[in-house]
């Protein structure tokens, strides 16, 4: 059972158009020029109960504007939205205190008042039981380590501990479903760790289903189990995350380190030197035309070797080759996130 | 569902503690406008002991009574304003509440707390300071209550319109001016309006802004004959009702332009 289904999703906005200079600038103020952009070209995917999925894509392709459609915070120009039965836009109040939303870059804490008091408002916003507020409120203080700070008021906070008391926030009142955007920006690695973590543990005990827009691909790697790449408006990819690493990710990289410093070495077909540092070699080849054995092989033969390490594709190179367009992604697997998921 | 609001407005009270050196200066202010004020008027009365038909201990307690209501009617102008340029707009309408009661709400908390914090010590320092004529009567007291809570509503719902307008323009600082310009003149705050030419006033009494302070400081005063009180606070009714109806269609404008055109 599908908990989240879009189908053929479009999105139009009418923008306004600036023109150059001062006098455009005037001129745009006296008489306002508008033309139509599609933001979101018809997009379609569906998402289960308990699913993590990464929204990617780069700026300005169309993440925000999906993700609002299923928020309920904007209405499409045509398609459908459907979450958990609801259509979101016309329900939104009822759809409300089923989701929850993260912002990265925006707190929906009160700014004056210690964390605890935005919590206890919320407690009655969403009208949630004593019992499971109170079980809440001690899973999140242990798990985000709540507890340090949760008595201060939220502009003495740091952005770190912020981020960890929003997402708490957002998740009082047991929701369905949570959309994440951006929610590591401009943290560092060690609370960057302790969220993912507990987004972690938290899609595996409550089963909250979980969406997440990022451009950080480790969030992506480390949180979700599947992906689903947005570009100009149009989904480009959608299927696991290790399934991107095999189909793109086919060169791998393996790093020497010979007993003495060689000038020119001597390789296999198929195998070259992208870098070299000191006693160092950095050699490039495509997994299925060389067998990584026989290199090995070969080199020890040759060469008095201290060292060997095998380097996989970045995820991140991969999605930044897909960006630029130098790879040619594969249309069967565009829109194949269901046949792909099942296992 | 009552009780998110209350829970709105407890915080909205709290978080007016929070600036302890803006509470103690709203208090010295309050109290020093009335001074000054009241030192003006003086000096006009120094010729003579009657001005247009109007005592002096009249005016002072019509100024008295004047900035104590202004400094409880002080509304946050730019909350609205602050939700829509940081988008924080969208978290609002994704909660399972009114977000028009949301915000009335909030500003019903620092009413309270400026009624409770700042407008008894100022009451009582202004009162031994002043002197204050006791209401009219018995009954025209229990008007003037009425008439506050309305003209309070008056005043709320224009600013309503006001801050709402924040959707097309993002930046509202002069609109908020102009307005507040407006309440000052118009409204009687500053001055009475039986002072103003007699044209001027029966332009003001077409328009809601005497319904804001002058109806309520006149019932208090005795200064509107009692056949008259009733149609007063009729026409205070008619005002409230009036601009929430175009607050009410402006808030329906600025969510579709939202969910239609986005953040």
């Amino acid at each position: 059972m599908s908990l989240i289904k879009v189908e053929n999703l479009v999105k139009d906005y009418k923008i306004n158009v600036k023109k150059k200079g001062l006098v455009g600038a005037i001129g745009s103020l006296l008489v306002p020029e508008y033309k139509m952009k599609r933001a979101v070209d018809n997009i379609s995917f569906t998402i289960d109960k308990g699913e993590t999925v990464g929204f990617i894509g780069p700026n300005g392709a169309g993440k925000s504007t999906t993700v609002k459609m299923l928020t309920g915070i904007l209405t499409p120009t045509s398609g459908n939205v459907e979450i958990g039965g609801l259509c979101p836009y016309k329900q939104r109040k009822k759809n409300a205190s089923r989701i929850g939303v993260v912002f990265g870059q925006r707190t929906q804490l009160w700014w004056d008042l210690p964390v605890i008091d935005t919590f206890e408002l919320l407690k009655h916003i969403y009208k949630v039981p004593e019992k499971v507020y109170d079980e809440n409120i001690e899973l999140f203080s242990e798990m985000l380590g709540l507890k340090d700070f949760i008595n201060q008021p939220v502009r003495q906070l740091s952005l770190g501990q912020k981020m960890r008391a929003d997402i708490a926030a957002s998740l009082l009142h047991n929701p369905q479903i949570i959309f994440f955007d951006e929610p590591t920006i401009g943290l560092d690695v060690v609370a960057k760790e302790k969220i993912r973590e507990f987004i972690k543990y938290i899609n595996k005990e409550k089963g909250i289903t979980m969406l997440f827009t990022t451009h950080d691909m480790q969030d992506i790697e480390k949180t979700c189990s599947r992906m689903i790449i947005i570009d100009h408006g149009t989904t480009i990819y959608d299927g696991t995350v290790d399934q991107i690493k095999n189909r793109y990710g086919k060169t791998r990289t393996l790093i020497v380190e010979f007993g003495q410093v060689y000038d020119k070495i001597d390789l296999i077909p198929g195998v070259e030197v992208v870098d070299t540092k000191d006693n160092k070699k950095w050699l490039a080849f495509k997994k299925e035309e060389v067998h990584i054995s026989s290199l090995i092989a070969d080199l020890t033969n040759k060469y008095s070797i201290l060292d060997l390490t095998i380097q996989e594709p970045e995820i991140e190179s991969i999605i930044r080759e897909i960006y630029e367009g130098g790879v040619n992604y594969d249309k069967s697997l565009s829109g194949g996130g269901k046949e792909v998921l099942s296992k | 569902m009552i009780r998110a609001y209350l829970e709105v407005a407890k915080k909205s009270f709290q978080n007016n503690i929070t600036y302890r050196m803006d509470y103690f200066a709203g208090v010295i202010n309050t109290i020093v406008m009335i001074f000054v004020n009241i030192s003006i008027w003086k000096a006009i009365y120094e010729e003579e002991e009657v001005v247009g038909g109007v005592q002096f201990k009249i005016i002072m307690a019509y100024l008295v009574l004047s900035f104590l209501l202004q400094n409880i009617f002080t509304m946050e102008d730019y909350l609205i304003e602050g939700r829509v340029t940081t988008g924080l707009i969208s978290s609002d309408l994704l909660k399972p509440m009114s977000f028009r009661l949301y915000v009335f709400s909030y500003n019903i908390g620092s009413l309270v707390f400026k009624a409770v914090m700042q407008l008894l010590p100022a009451m009582i320092v202004t009162v031994a300071l002043f002197g204050m004529l006791p209401p009219f009567s018995a009954s025209m007291f229990i008007y003037f209550l009425i008439s506050v809570v309305l003209g309070y509503l008056v005043l709320y719902n224009l600013n309503f319109i006001i801050w709402i307008s924040s959707f097309w323009f993002y930046f509202t600082f002069s609109l908020v001016t102009i307005k507040d310009a407006a309440v000052m003149i118009l409204s009687g705050a500053l001055i009475p309006l039986w002072f103003m030419p007699q044209w001027l006033y029966e332009f003001i009494k077409l328009t809601p802004f005497d319904s804001i302070f002058f109806v309520p400081i006149s019932i208090y005063l005795g200064q509107i004959p009692a056949e008259e009180v009733f149609t007063s606070i009729i026409k205070q009714v008619a005002w409230v009702a009036v601009l929430g109806l175009v607050g009410h269609i402006l808030w329906k404008a600025a969510t579709k332009k939202l969910v239609v055109q986005g953040g």
